[in-house]
């Protein structure tokens, strides 16, 4: 394993974060060229095209070799509403918002944090939950109690991930104090940074609280649970920039689904707890 | 980790192995052609070899193989994961190939050429005779390395959605938590894979030695 990580985080691991940086800029470049299908042409061909993630529990992940998570059954009642096919293409996050805004998938069927930037080449449907962001350190390390002891500690977190851009929030935080963020060690996706928390190889990782919840509710002895290290943030699906009919089709599923409560079904299914309160639009700060 | 994630494993080694395998009996070949082009000097093809081998050598696995899934569709020609797979590992290893092979026909023997002109024989026939029976035993060895490379190199094409050993190992540890466990498998899986390439060279050249005395 740490021969691994080794090679990952040297070779393979620089080579992710080019092909991060690479991919977006990519996209940009061509999202002229091709362009996602609408609602008609989903129609018309028979099939729409969804994109999730594989590694981001509880959002989506793989169990016993099927796709599980609050996305997987959102998916599934999405299927029965519809009168067309829905193909699904299991994805690591490196690719996937590229992959929407170039027009390869119709859907990012995932748990993507609605930023400022994102939305000027995707749009977002309403939220499936509240992720406001914190930080989860090593149970047991004492040196960091609060929100000021942060100051100067290595920090990890996913590249390319709308977390990453909204670090200015915690410098706002820890500069009251006189702080100031440490090392960023960036990953292409948290298992990762995970293992390098546990590894002492950083001191924190930021990310949603429902996501750090699942972590140290498998791992209690391993790690603990900070506090918010940033203001609301809400994770949507998305599509590309103007596909309003099926993103007006995929806000009616998910207003349906938290007026008849399913999505708090599924929220504390996944969770352990329901949002009730998130807001049908959203415009991000940052 | 459990029952199902160990056959997941095995199903990437799977995929692993058919993807890399298919790569290799595309990327020899033509790593061959490529080399041949270069090595009788043909105007123009030559130079275009020689910018396709030093862009694909700079090129890293993982920028190839996103390029060829997300530039190919915007030229027209629609592309899926598996098929993308296979054009990223077999063009880059033909590249690496086509040095080897390169390397073997720079070095070979200029006399025994001019003794096949002389006997008569035309240029491809003494490829076939003379020629290519040497030097593939030669570039063997360097042959043999690149395979092992282009496994060890083919977690790349995860990006594009295939499932390999890796990206399998990389599920499992997100599900559980435990990375440890099945990336031990993977390493296990992978090293087993390794070998019997390894072997395959080893036995092929004790073959030869015994059958012509020399490997």
């Amino acid at each position: 394993m740490s021969l691994f990580l080794l090679s990952r985080r040297q070779g393979l691991h620089t080579l992710a974060v080019l092909a991060v940086g690479f991919a977006p800029a990519f996209a940009i470049a061509l999202a002229g060229a091709a362009s996602a299908a609408t609602l008609d042409e989903i129609k018309k061909r028979g099939y729409m095209i969804v994109a999730t993630e594989d590694d981001y529990k509880p959002f989506e992940f793989i169990q016993d070799g099927k796709p599980a998570g609050l996305d997987a059954d959102l998916l599934a009642a999405l299927r029965k509403k519809v009168s067309f096919e829905i193909k699904q293409e299991i994805i690591p996050w490196t690719g996937l918002l590229a992959g929407v805004s170039t027009g390869k998938y119709d859907v990012a069927l995932t748990a993507a944090l609605i930023t400022k930037e994102r939305v000027q080449s995707l749009d977002f449907t309403m939220p499936i939950a509240d992720a406001t962001h914190y930080y989860v350190k090593r149970k047991g390390d004492d040196s960091i109690k609060e929100i000021k002891d942060l100051n100067g500690k290595v920090l990890g977190i996913q590249a390319g991930s709308g977390l990453l851009q909204r670090l200015p929030e915690l410098e706002t935080i820890l500069a009251k104090t006189g702080g100031k963020i440490g090392k960023v060690v960036e990953y292409t996706s948290y298992p990762e940074a995970y293992q390098d928390l546990a590894l002492s190889r950083t001191d924190f990782v930021i990310n949603t609280v429902i996501n750090l919840q699942s972590l140290v509710n498998e791992k209690p002895n391993v790690f603990a649970l900070g506090q918010a290290v940033s203001g609301p943030s809400y994770p949507a699906w998305a599509v590309k920039k103007g596909n309003g009919e099926l993103l007006a089709l995929l806000n009616d599923f998910m207003a349906d689904e938290r007026k008849t409560g399913a999505l708090a079904e599924l929220q504390k299914k996944w969770f352990g707890k329901s949002f009730d309160n998130l807001p049908v639009n959203f415009t991000p700060e940052f | 980790m459990n029952a199902a994630g160990f056959a997941s494993l095995l199903q990437g080694a799977a995929l692993t192995v058919m993807l890399s395998l298919i790569g290799i009996v595309a990327g020899v070949p033509l790593g061959l052609a490529l080399a041949l082009v270069r090595w009788a000097r043909i105007p123009l093809l030559s130079q275009v070899v020689a910018v396709y081998v030093s862009v694909l050598r700079a090129t890293p696995l993982v920028t190839l193989a996103l390029l060829i899934f997300f530039a190919l569709p915007n030229i027209g020609i629609p592309v899926d994961p598996i098929p993308a797979a296979i054009l990223t590992l077999s063009l880059n290893t033909a590249a690496f190939n086509c040095e080897i092979w390169r390397a073997a026909l720079t070095d070979f023997a200029k006399p025994q050429i001019e003794a096949a002109k002389a006997a008569g024989m035309t240029p491809g026939l003494a490829f076939r005779r003379i020629v290519f029976p040497q030097i593939w035993r030669t570039s063997l060895p360097a042959l043999v390395n690149e395979m092992t490379l282009l496994i060890k190199g083919s977690p790349a094409i995860a990006v594009l959605g295939a499932v390999d050993i890796t990206r399998a190992a990389v599920r499992i540890g997100s599900e559980t938590y435990e990375p440890l466990p099945p990336f031990i498998a993977a390493t296990i899986i992978y090293f087993a894979i390794i070998l019997v390439f390894v072997r395959a060279q080893r036995t092929i050249e004790s073959y030869m030695t015994r059958r012509f005395g020399f490997a």
